[in-house]
């Protein structure tokens, strides 16, 4: 017991990374489970947020800048990320009427 | 004794005008391309000529200039390494000399002849790189850089016979000069691998200490020198248009005609007898068979060719057999010992061979195009500079004193009659009176050959340029001399035909008079003196020497009394009924012995039935009806595989990826621990040694926990990996053991009782 | 007195927080716990976690779009205060600007511009391959966790930065020598995503003889309307509907 409540108080950076691993994994679970394009753009985000705080949580622990700095290179790749991809959603959309990505498979042999 | 020379530079000059014509020539206009193609083959002749004043100078007799072509190693094969250098002696001297000078002199022709031609840059680009392989040819210090060359100058001649390449006629002959020099340059690279897996050098600097080597007996009691020679010789005979391989040149007139005298008189053609003397060393191998070989086939080309050149009516077929019977006469002098000689007549011949074909060019020039002497005649009075040209060449040729061809076809004569061949002691009688009686077979062949020549040159001169004009009005109204820049070259080579033959006075008459006009006749003696290649057979009389060059002088005198009396003015009656009384003999020159015939028949044909046959049977039945089902076959099972999980369903796709993740996941640290498990036991009374895991594990890498007596707790925990456990049992007994190996890294845990992988061996241990 | 501010932890215990009580310590524990610098509160990464993964959660199971983007929302708000935890102050205000603010203010044009609510959240196509892949995801995650958690995994030290890190300047430093190179490409390809999204989003435009041609909209609508009609039931295309 006074080993969990330890464990609990003394947040370090296992906890971020368990965190980040969690996130990563509700992310992943979305990508594959939902049908909608919009909630899959959502996932993904999930999914680099997990990846974010894993850098930020390694630049706190080695006290090193560049980890800030990726992290900040990230967000900006996620930002092209989402107008690419919510384009590509309202490009979709306007030629199918749908956006269900499992109903997306013309690109297969 | 060598010293560094930027010969490079000779060889590169023209290979950048070639590039630059072939690649911007159309763009930039004619006088562009001429102005490069002439400037570059200029810079090459003067640095070439540069180099030469140096070997002259500064060198002793067997010093060379060399240089890099490339640096460091150009070929490296296992413990075979080659450098590819360039060297300049004085055989090369010569070459070079002759080969950038009349390069350029055609050139400058060239300009003129093909001034109305509308693919001028293709033209001059390749003849650029016909003189650019050629130097390479020449200068190249080993037999595989010469080889280079070698295989560039037959590019370039097949790309330039096959010039006019929308006549089907002119594409065929390009093809069949390429098909034909293939099979001489197989041989010819045969002989360079075998030289070398035999002698381990193929440098020419080293072939003065190679001749123990080359005495190594090898196949059918031969030395490996003979056999080396002759497929060296092959190839030689390819190139240089030697029974049985000569068909191509005849045919290669399909070419433009500053080509023509180029490539096929002055320079390519001679390059096999270049080699021959390059590499004297191989041809000298005793017993001297292989030489008697070259001489023999030398000879029987002068002699076949000059016969057929007496009957011919196409200009340039003359010509061409002309070229095929000198290349002969050639072989014989280097054949017979007498390679100063040989490499003499090469070089003027050079002169008066590529004069002929620019007269023959400036005729049909002013002819339109028309190459058949009948139609020609009178031509004299319209064009008196190709006419004054020619009537010097035709006598430089026909050998008469003092012009050049005189004394290079006596010195070649001269050696063909002293020479001597020495052949091992044990022959029979009849074998070496025949070896002995052989020398004056082949003077006895030059002889006639050169009678033939003397009559088919002058026919060619009395038919085309004295008598009444046989062809057609309109082509009689545009008959003119050629432009300047045509006949320039040709006064040029005149001159030289005339000077050339005075440099190689023998000596015998050079008896008397002031040294340094001694000097200068002699001056090609001394310049390939015996230090530089053997010396020539000469007749050991004075009186006897006298005799042959007035023999000589002779036949050629009645060769062109012949002439005179059928053709001056025109083709007389008697030529006429000479031909019907004699025609069976005419028709057999007329159709060149049907060699080509002959051929047909027996390579071409057969080689066409079976090509065929692979076509319909193997290709069209086996290979078409089979094999190319087989492969279609094993695409289309493992394409239907590989087509389902290309779905097109992303979300599979990501679910893949992370399936694949968790499995190399698993794998890995699995494959640790597993290997951890692995263990051999040791035993020595009741102490048992665990070897356990792989050499590569790092000591803490793997937790061990161990039961060594089976009953199913851990006798030991916490064990960091260690390759060799001990342990002590109290008791004797069957012992099971069982180990658990944990990564503490991944948590991945392995026992060695597990059902599935479990240790390979079971583990226990029986201990007395 | 407390040892808080010479633990190798970013943490805190029950004692520190009892004795931050005390009028002598107050003003230390308040300025040490206000450091950009200095330690942070357990609470503080406990309550964000949850608002975190209860974020996340929501986000991939609500029907509703508006409401998942919300729970977005929600999510980044708490890793921004994550990030801030980290002394990543700087990021953590970029992550509200960018993700919060403008990223989800993009999704929620989207949404109205399709304005759709799901059918079924879950298709129920290949639900054999989604069980196998969530095995694997669970066992990734578990196995990831262990070694995480494991005594050689990542030990827990966060000692005390110095005072410039997390700071604008010296994030801008790095921009400016290390990651100059990134920094640069990062701008094109935002460029390239500028236009790249323009060009796959916008109206259909014909090509003609005399240049471009903005295309007869109704007509456009009405092809839409044709090929879609049977899927599309609360399509603007169909706004007489």
């Amino acid at each position: 017991m006074q080993q969990l409540v330890q464990n609990l108080l003394a947040v370090g950076l296992h906890h971020y990374l368990i965190l980040a691993v969690v996130l990563f994994g509700i992310g992943t679970f979305g990508v594959f489970m939902r049908r909608n394009a919009l909630t899959t753009l959502m996932s993904i985000e999930l999914i680099l947020n997990g990846g974010n705080l894993t850098l930020l949580a390694f630049a706190r622990s080695h006290q090193d800048m560049r980890g800030q700095a990726l992290a900040l290179l990230v967000i900006a790749v996620a930002a092209a990320e989402a107008a690419i991809g919510l384009a590509i959603v309202v490009g979709v959309f306007r030629n199918r009427h749908n956006t269900n990505i499992d109903e997306l498979n013309l690109l297969r042999y | 004794m060598t010293e560094n020379f930027p010969l490079s530079l000779i060889i590169l000059l023209p290979l950048l005008g070639a590039v630059l014509n072939l690649l911007l020539g159309r763009r930039l206009g004619n006088t562009f391309v001429s102005l490069v193609a002439c400037s570059a083959v200029a810079g090459a002749a003067l640095v070439a000529t540069k180099a030469v004043l140096l070997v002259a100078s500064d060198l002793p007799m067997r010093g060379a200039l060399v240089d890099q072509l490339v640096s460091g190693d150009w070929i490296v094969a296992g413990d075979f390494k080659l450098q590819a250098g360039l060297t300049l002696d004085r055989l090369s001297s010569v070459m070079v000399m002759v080969v950038t000078w009349i390069a350029l002199l055609i050139h400058i022709y060239a300009t003129g002849y093909m001034e109305h031609e509308p693919d001028y840059a293709r033209f001059f680009g390749y003849l650029n790189l016909f003189t650019g392989a050629m130097l390479i040819l020449v200068l190249g210090d080993s037999l595989p850089v010469t080889f280079v060359g070698w295989e560039g100058v037959g590019l370039a001649s097949y790309l330039l016979i096959g010039f006019w390449y929308h006549e089907d006629k002119n594409a065929t002959a390009g093809r069949k000069a390429f098909i034909v020099n293939r099979i001489g340059d197989f041989g010819f690279l045969i002989g360079i691998c075998l030289l070398f897996t035999v002698v381990g050098t193929v440098k020419y600097a080293d072939f003065s200490s190679i001749a123990a080597k080359l005495m190594t007996p090898w196949w059918m009691g031969w030395p490996v020198g003979y056999w080396i020679a002759i497929l060296l010789f092959v190839g030689c005979a390819g190139k240089s248009a030697q029974i049985p391989l000569y068909v191509w040149l005849p045919d290669a007139m399909a070419g433009p005609t500053p080509v023509s005298a180029l490539i096929h008189a002055a320079t390519m053609v001679t390059a096999g007898v270049y080699v021959v003397a390059r590499c004297h060393t191989i041809f000298d191998t005793f017993p001297e068979a292989a030489k008697m070989t070259v001489a023999g086939i030398g000879a029987l080309t002068a002699l076949m060719a000059a016969t057929i050149g007496i009957v011919q009516r196409d200009f340039k077929k003359v010509l061409a057999y002309s070229t095929v019977s000198q290349l002969g006469f050639m072989f014989v002098g280097v054949g017979t010992g007498a390679y100063a000689a040989g490499v003499f007549h090469l070089m003027t011949h050079a002169f008066f061979k590529a004069g002929l074909f620019l007269g023959a060019g400036s005729v049909m020039h002013a002819m339109g195009g028309e190459g058949d002497i009948v139609k020609m005649g009178g031509l004299g009075k319209h064009m008196p500079i190709t006419r004054w040209t020619f009537f010097v060449y035709c006598l430089a040729i026909a050998g008469i004193v003092p012009f050049a061809g005189f004394f290079s076809k006596d010195a070649i004569l001269a050696g063909a009659f002293a020479a001597e061949f020495r052949m091992a002691g044990n022959m029979a009688p009849w074998q070496a009176s025949l070896v002995a009686l052989y020398p004056k077979l082949l003077w006895g062949m030059l002889a006639t050959a050169a009678l033939c020549t003397a009559f088919y040159m002058w026919r060619l001169y009395f038919v085309v340029f004295t008598g009444e004009f046989r062809g057609t009005k309109e082509q009689e109204s545009h008959l003119h001399e050629s432009p300047s820049s045509m006949t320039l070259p040709l006064v040029v080579l005149a001159v030289g035909s005339v000077l050339a033959g005075l440099i190689g006075v023998p000596a015998i008459m050079t008896h008397g008079l002031p040294e340094s006009a001694e000097h200068l006749f002699t001056f090609f003696t001394s310049w390939l003196s015996p230090a530089m290649v053997p010396a020539s057979p000469e007749p050991h009389e004075h009186w006897l020497e006298w005799a042959l060059m007035g023999g000589a002088l002779t036949i050629s005198a009645v060769g062109i009394g012949l002439a005179a009396l059928l053709y001056r003015g025109g083709i007389s009656q008697r030529a006429e009924g000479l031909k019907k009384s004699l025609g069976v003999l005419h028709g057999l020159l007329w159709n060149k012995y049907y060699v080509d015939e002959i051929y047909d028949v027996l390579l071409v044909r057969p080689l066409r039935r079976v090509s065929g046959l692979l076509w319909k049977v193997v290709d069209n039945i086996v290979i078409d009806g089979g094999l190319t089902k087989v492969g279609p076959f094993f695409v289309d099972i493992f394409g239907a595989m590989a087509q389902r999980f290309q779905n097109g369903d992303v979300q599979r796709y990501i679910i893949a990826v992370m399936v694949g993740t968790a499995g190399i996941l698993f794998g890995s640290t699995y494959y640790l621990a597993y290997q951890g498990i692995q263990g051999e036991l040791k035993i020595d009374k009741r102490t048992v040694t665990l070897k356990l895991g792989d050499v590569r594990m790092r000591p803490g890498q793997l937790i061990y926990a161990i039961d060594w007596d089976g009953d199913g707790k851990f006798d030991e925990t916490n064990v960091r990996f260690n390759s060799e456990l001990k342990h002590e049992y109290g008791n004797a007994g069957e012992f099971k053991i069982v180990v658990e190996a944990r990564d503490p890294v991944w948590n991945m845990v392995k026992r060695s009782d597990d059902w599935f992988f479990g240790a390979n061996t079971p583990l226990s241990a029986k201990v007395e | 007195m407390i040892a808080v501010a010479a633990s190798d932890f970013a943490s805190f215990d029950l004692a520190s927080l009892l004795a931050s009580a005390a009028p002598a310590s107050v003003q230390e524990v308040a300025a040490s716990s206000l450091s950009p610098t200095g330690w942070t509160p357990a609470w503080a990464f406990w309550i964000l976690s949850a608002l975190v993964v209860i974020g996340a959660i929501s986000t991939i199971a609500q029907r509703n779009l508006i409401s998942a983007v919300m729970s977005l929302v929600a999510t980044f708000f708490g890793l921004a205060g994550l990030y801030a935890t980290l002394s990543a102050h700087f990021l953590a205000a970029i992550q509200v600007l960018v993700y919060a603010g403008a990223i989800m203010v993009l999704f929620v044009f989207v949404i109205m511009v399709l304005n759709r609510d799901e059918a079924e959240r879950v298709s129920d196509r290949g639900l054999l391959d989604k069980a196998v892949g969530a095995g694997a995801l669970v066992y990734l995650a578990v196995r990831l966790g262990e070694v995480i958690a494991s005594p050689v995994g990542p030990m827990s030290r966060m000692s005390k930065p110095p005072a410039d890190f997390g700071t604008v300047s010296k994030i801008g430093e790095y921009f400016f020598t290390e990651f100059l190179f990134p920094f640069e490409a990062i701008s094109i390809l935002l460029i390239i995503a500028v236009i790249g999204a323009v060009v796959v989003a916008r109206t259909v435009v014909s090509r003609t003889t005399t240049g471009y041609e903005l295309p007869n909209l109704a007509e456009h609508a009405g092809e839409g309307g044709q090929g879609g009609a049977d899927a599309a039931g609360g399509d603007a295309a169909h706004g007489g509907h």
